[in-house]
């Protein structure tokens, strides 16, 4: 009956081949944000991975940039048993970078495809207490200048000074007046000043990549934030492990204050993308119920037209149930290949997006995703069969075969 | 073999009622070729699918090989329409997208084809003259050739009965007497029992029942075709 039922979708290829669009475009829009989510997945994971300690902000603030706290903070966290580290930051939005506003970076990035590409992927600049970054352990940008980058890291020696160290990829946005990325030794304007490079990093993560590290006094003139004043807090403790307890201490011990380790931040993350996963679901489901009804209305008018063929095929001695059987198979063959159809438009689509997707984001579609898809499909396809199949079982093959005769 | 008692057969056409049968009775001995003749809208397709199963009396009763139609379940009545009763249809009702050879194996797909039953098809096909065309779909044969493998079809399952609906009346003359030859020669090898509806007499021979139909009454046949019980209780199954 397999066979019969593949015959009976090959004889109308149109209409095969217009349902299998119809049911590949959801499942195409399923994988591809599913994708994409789990992009986000990795490349979060993989940023958060590279940071070890615990980030004190300021309560419900949702990143460093967001979020102030007071100078002598630092002191009380130093004081608690435990902590081995305690590095202030001050961060925000670059507010000029060679003569480029906010807006200019985000709408010049998108027409000239020069500068930052989105208002999501702005330059940042982080200003740092040197002699207390010095003393961490789990530095991300010394280390990812140490094994990708050039020239050498802030030190003592840059205090006060207009020195910065800045990303490869924020080199090649704000390239010299020839086109060639900024190196080492160049120059850079933020905010009327220019600033001297004096090293490169490359974390390879598009959230990392965008920071200009300069020193925390020249950071708070850049971004006007007073002496009193820090954006957040980083924390190391004696002993890794130790990091939830000391989280916890912190919260306690200030109110209005949140301390993050990156395993909290990545669970927070995780809970997050949960829900976005669930609200993508939620989006898709409509495309998929647009699909199935277009295989709906394919096997009805399918089953239509064979009112005839069915009323013989009963006189022959099939019953109902072999009849339900035939058209539901058929329809089912119509999710699977949809399906597969749809995932190799996602497979292709993804190896085709991620050779221009920059900054660590890379579209995951993983084996078990694409099974997803395609038992998704096969179900769909199944269940859009069923009513035609049953209004199919349900003809009386006298009347077929008096409407035959004619 | 066939025993019609005293049948039946109303439906709905609109609002007004429509007296298909109106209480015919006859026997069908078996092996016998018989005709069933009569006006068009006289009854005979409804009382040949009747005979098959598609369709039940509203009053009386059929009895096949001693079985009652009437008392059988839907389920057994799929069971007699797939293993005793060969259909043969006016418009031959071939599946397009099937070959001569899978159009004659239709009814067994459901269940799986075995080896055996596709040689019998084989066979049947080669019997009718259409050895060479196996493979052929239905829109690359004459209509002759379709139904001869609507013979080969109804046929395959070594029914008890064949049934045919007007078998020749989509055919010319010459087609239609090779399938009469067709049809009589491989009743003669299987000893089938044949139940012909048609308005041509020409193919009708003096060995052959006839039983004529006007207006839903039997108005002639053999004395010996007339059932010993023309008027029984009506079964309870009936509509």
């Amino acid at each position: 009956m397999g066979k019969f039922a593949w015959r009976n979708l090959l004889t109308r290829p149109l209409r095969t081949t217009l349902a299998l669009i119809g049911l590949s475009i959801p499942i195409l829009g399923v994988l591809g944000l599913f994708s994409l989510s789990n992009g986000l997945r990795d490349m979060v994971g993989d940023t958060l991975s590279q940071i070890e300690g615990v980030m004190v902000i300021r309560e419900n603030a949702p990143s460093p940039v967001f979020s102030t706290l007071p100078a002598d903070l630092a002191g009380k966290i130093r004081a608690i048993p435990g902590v081995r580290a305690v590095a202030p930051e001050v961060w925000g939005i670059a507010p000029n970078v060679e003569g480029q506003g906010m807006l200019m970076r985000s709408v010049g990035g998108l027409v000239s495809k020069k500068g930052p590409a989105s208002l999501l992927d702005q330059t940042v600049i982080s200003g740092q207490d040197i002699p207390a970054h010095a003393n961490l352990k789990s530095a991300v940008f010394p280390r990812s200048l140490r094994e990708k980058g050039e020239g050498r890291f802030l030190d003592e020696g840059d205090r006060g000074k207009p020195n910065i160290v800045i990303s490869r990829k924020i080199a090649r946005e704000f390239p010299r007046p020839d086109g060639s990325p900024r190196g080492v030794g160049d120059t850079l304007r933020i905010a009327d000043v220019d600033y001297t490079i004096i090293g490169l990093y490359e974390t390879g993560s598009m959230l990392l990549d965008v920071v200009v590290l300069m020193d925390i006094d020249s950071a708070r003139k850049a971004l006007k934030m007073p002496d009193e004043l820090v954006s957040s807090i980083y924390v190391e403790a004696e002993n890794p492990n130790g990091n939830d307890a000391i989280s916890a201490t912190i919260e306690a011990d200030e109110p209005g204050v949140d301390a993050r380790s990156m395993n909290e931040v990545q669970a927070d993350f995780g809970t997050l993308m949960g829900q976005v996963d669930t609200f993508l679901m939620m989006t898709v489901s409509l495309a998929l119920l647009v699909g199935v009804v277009g295989i709906v209305n394919t096997m009805l008018m399918s089953t239509t037209e064979r009112f005839i063929e069915f009323g013989v095929l009963r006189t022959l001695g099939w019953s109902r149930t072999n009849v339900l059987s035939l058209v539901t198979l058929e329809s089912a063959y119509l999710g699977l290949l949809s399906g597969l159809l749809g995932c190799a438009l996602a497979w292709l689509g993804t190896v085709a997006a991620n050779q221009f997707i920059e900054g660590g984001l890379r579209l995951a579609l993983s084996p078990q995703l694409l099974a997803f898809g395609v038992g998704l499909s096969l179900v769909m396809g199944t269940l859009g069969g069923l009513y035609p199949a049953w209004q199919a079982a349900r003809m009386v093959p006298m009347e077929a075969i008096r409407l035959g005769s004619r | 073999m066939i025993d019609v008692v005293n049948v039946r057969k109303s439906y709905k056409s609109g609002t007004r009622s429509v007296e298909a049968l109106r209480g015919i009775s006859c026997h069908i001995e078996r092996g016998r070729f018989a005709f069933i003749v009569g006006p068009s809208g006289s009854g005979k397709s409804t009382l040949l699918y009747m005979l098959g199963a598609v369709d039940r009396p509203t009053q009386g009763d059929i009895i096949v090989d001693g079985e009652s139609l009437g008392a059988m379940s839907e389920s057994a009545q799929n069971d007699y329409r797939r293993e005793k009763v060969g259909f043969i249809f006016q418009s031959f009702n071939l599946i397009s997208n099937l070959s001569a050879v899978d159009n004659v194996l239709i009814p067994f797909l459901p269940r799986g084809v075995t080896a055996e039953q596709r040689q019998r098809a084989v066979t049947l096909l080669t019997q009718v003259g259409l050895g060479d065309r196996l493979d052929h779909r239905p829109h690359q044969l004459s209509g002759g050739e379709q139904q001869r493998v609507a013979i080969a079809r109804a046929l395959v399952k070594q029914p008890v009965l064949v049934l045919a609906d007007e078998p020749t009346g989509e055919l010319d003359s010459k087609t239609g007497d090779e399938i009469y030859k067709i049809l009589r020669s491989m009743q003669q090898t299987y000893k089938t029992t044949l139940v012909v509806v048609t308005h041509d007499r020409r193919f009708i021979t003096p060995r052959d029942l006839v039983l004529e139909i006007q207006d839903g009454h039997l108005i002639a046949g053999p004395t010996d075709a007339l059932a010993p019980h023309p008027h029984p209780e009506p079964h309870p199954s009936g509509r």
